[in-house]
């Protein structure tokens, strides 16, 4: 992290920019939308995992319950870590937007996309908050973000390149299409884009072990009832009408 | 679809019709949301020439009327799933029922809330304001893709919060993200409409808007079956 | 630890249990296509959060069983019940019933509510129609004495009204598997006579589930489960 850092203050400042010494910030946006669209689907699919059983090519609506509160256990650490760089988006981008064009928001419709998006995880996590069954947290929890898939296949792939909003936008569409980041830029863009994929991928399976760990926490030891009794239980046996019960 | 299916789907949608024309509780609250509402525009909008080319005021008024209609949509369509589960009756409809049955009996009931709030504003708008309206086959599509679209997602969003705590409020709160893409492109319709915007465009977003319907309307009912019983 | 119960009593003809197939529904048969149970249970139990409510419960019950689950307060009996009629999914195990639980499931429950705005007529309308079932109104309401009230809106019913009202819901599409919660609670001398006919004639459709408080509702049964610590 701290070599890439510090390459990415090596390079030359770039061209075209008002303030070039500081279009560095670039580096870290760019991967930030990257990976908050891949968990954003990530979490989806996990989401739709918790819901169904997929067996060969039969779907099925019941499954294992430790295993559906596994699948959520990865939908929300993916969903989590999305939120982050969700943010981190919306916050690199803002300071991007003061140092170029001076402004800190202008409706841009990538910038709009990407909030719309941070509403969406908002929204999300309220739901989880709103159930104290953790059953139906998962349940409906997992059936919004499927619910949200199209509305955020539109915000983040539609709307940003339908004509008229396309030529309205500040970001570039064609940047590495178009072979406008090249050379050392390049290189730490793409330096950049591994590091933070792998600590994403070292912070989700610490997310997943430690949503595991408190599973099993739960699960272990004595049955519990209010009070600290064990569960009840019983036979099933004839009827005795003269049973003092 | 089979009779069984028809007949399952039509007596939920019966059931609905006849509780709310007996309480009119909703039918009150959007009626009479839509018109405080369309008046307070209008009376922001006295004395001004709306239909005035280049005066952005078409725009305004495309927005506004997608509004309200958002607006009211979330105050009445969650009803129709959180009222069984205040009223205790979901019991009721997943013993007797299929999931599926249900969704699209609610769906149908709440779509012609809907379009029964839509078709009211409308009118109460374009009258109150005088807005012109240049291309009549744009607006009735946008209306009619985009009250559909809205009643499917607000309906699974209803369902979706049915046990959660502070309901009513958060029905609202994750369906307007769900929303504002389509309200994206009602707005973009009705620009067009309105002879603001480019008729392309218009049409591009009544197109999109029928398909946003078809999709939500589509997944709709497997989403609501994977969550009723839990 | 506790360990799973498995447990049950039957009458002495029913002891051996002959070699079962399971069935694509889990519904069991034996060998030579015979019914061995309306109902079985696996393993059950329900938690809420950290709680559970109970655990690791296991029978069976066959044509003309009827099992009263008895407990204090708070038991569970209720949850029980609820969990039969796949009305709240269980946290582990299962339970198997016949298809369709539509038609072949009844259940009446204490805290089942009625809307308001429909009469008991079209309750039962709209009962048949989600069923696919004979709506039988005038068989049902003569049965459990309501034809007198059968246009009023379920809002102008007494709780004993609702609670026959219910009752008749519950046995309108002839199930092989009834569930009664606290039947008798809300209900005069006369309704609980009701009660016990219905009880009866079960014994010869399918099974029965009572959940009660009621010692006396005891002797609707053959079998008792209690739900304790």
């Amino acid at each position: 992290m701290g070599v890439v850092t510090v390459w990415s203050f090596q390079v030359p400042d770039a061209v075209g920019f008002q303030r070039p010494e500081l279009a560095r910030i670039f580096f870290w946006h760019f991967p930030c939308p990257l990976l908050l669209t891949g968990l954003l689907f990530v979490g989806s699919y996990f989401s739709f995992r918790h819901l169904v059983r997929v067996q060969g090519f039969r779907v099925e609506s019941e499954t294992d319950n430790r295993e559906r509160q596994l699948w959520d256990i990865r939908a929300v650490a993916a969903l989590e870590l999305g939120f982050v760089f969700c943010v981190l988006t919306m916050i690199t981008g803002i300071l991007f937007s003061l140092v170029q064009w001076g402004v800190w928001w202008q409706w841009d419709p990538r910038q709009t996309s990407f909030l719309l998006a941070m509403l969406v995880y908002g929204a999300y996590f309220a739901l989880r908050t709103a159930f104290t069954d953790p059953e139906k947290r998962a349940a409906n929890s997992a059936a919004y973000m499927l619910a949200a898939v199209l509305p955020l296949i539109f915000l983040i792939f539609v709307y940003p390149r339908l004509p008229q909003v396309e030529q309205a936008s500040f970001h570039p569409t064609q940047s590495i299409m178009k072979g406008q980041i090249k050379g050392a830029y390049a290189q730490v863009v793409s330096a950049v884009i591994i590091l933070t994929t792998i600590l994403s991928v070292w912070l989700y399976r610490l997310r997943v072990r430690a949503g595991t760990l408190e599973l099993l926490a739960e699960d272990y030891g004595q049955l519990e009832t209010h009070g600290g009794h064990p569960a009840p239980t019983g036979v099933v046996r004839p009827v005795s009408l003269s049973d003092p019960h | 679809m089979s009779s069984g299916w028809k007949a399952e789907i039509l007596a939920v949608y019966r059931k609905e019709l006849q509780t709310e024309l007996r309480s009119k509780s909703g039918l009150v609250t959007a009626g009479l949301f839509s018109f405080v509402t369309v008046v307070t525009i209008s009376l922001v909008l006295f004395n001004k020439n709306v239909n005035a080319p280049g005066s952005g005021l078409q725009d305004i008024s495309a927005g506004l009327v997608w509004v309200v209609i958002l607006f009211a949509s979330i105050l009445n369509l969650p009803r129709t799933f959180l009222l069984e589960e205040e009223q205790g009756t979901a019991d009721l409809l997943r013993l007797f029922a299929r999931p599926h049955a249900v969704y699209w009996g609610k769906v149908l009931f709440n779509i012609l809330q809907v379009l029964g709030t839509a078709t009211l504003v409308s009118v109460l708008f374009l009258g109150f304001t005088g807005t012109r309206v240049s291309v009549p086959w744009i607006y009735v599509v946008s209306l009619i893709g985009g009250s559909c679209s809205m009643a499917g997602a607000v309906t699974l969003c209803g369902a979706i919060v049915a046990q959660a705590a502070n309901r009513a409020a958060l029905a609202g709160a994750i369906a307007v993200p769900l929303l504002l893409p389509l309200v994206q492109l009602g707005v973009t319709g009705m620009r067009a409409a309105f002879g603001s915007g480019l008729v392309g465009g218009g049409q591009a977003a009544a197109v999109g808007l029928v398909a946003y319907a078809a999709i939500m309307l589509a997944i709709g009912p497997w989403i609501y079956a994977a969550i009723w019983k839990t | 630890m506790r360990e799973a119960l498995r447990a049950l009593s039957l009458p002495a003809e029913r002891t051996a249990a002959p070699p079962r197939i399971e069935s694509a529904k889990g519904f069991a048969h034996s060998q030579k296509g015979l019914l061995l149970f309306v109902l079985r249970v696996e393993g059950l139990g329900k938690r809420y959060e950290s709680r559970w409510i109970f655990r690791g419960l296991a029978f069976s019950l066959g044509a003309g069983d009827r099992l009263v689950v008895l407990g204090r307060n708070g038991a569970g009996k209720s949850t029980l019940l609820r969990t039969l009629a796949g009305l709240v999914q269980p946290s582990e195990g299962r339970v198997e019933l016949p298809p369709e639980p539509r038609r072949s499931l009844g259940f009446s429950g204490l805290e089942q509510a009625l809307y308001p705005q429909l009469t008991v007529d079209e309750h039962l309308n709209l009962a048949a129609e989600l069923r696919d079932c004979d709506a039988r109104a005038d068989e049902l309401l003569d049965q459990v004495e309501l034809a007198y009230a059968r246009e009023l809106p379920a809002s102008k019913l007494s709780t004993g009204m609702k609670a026959r009202l219910k009752l008749a819901l519950a046995i309108q599409p002839r199930p092989q598997v009834l569930l009664l919660d606290e039947p008798g609670a809300s209900l005069d001398e006369q309704g609980r006579g009701i009660v016990e006919a219905v009880c009866a004639e079960q014994a010869s459709r399918g099974c029965l589930i009572v959940a009660t408080n009621d010692p006396t509702e005891r002797r609707l049964a053959n079998l008792e489960l209690r739900l304790e610590s």
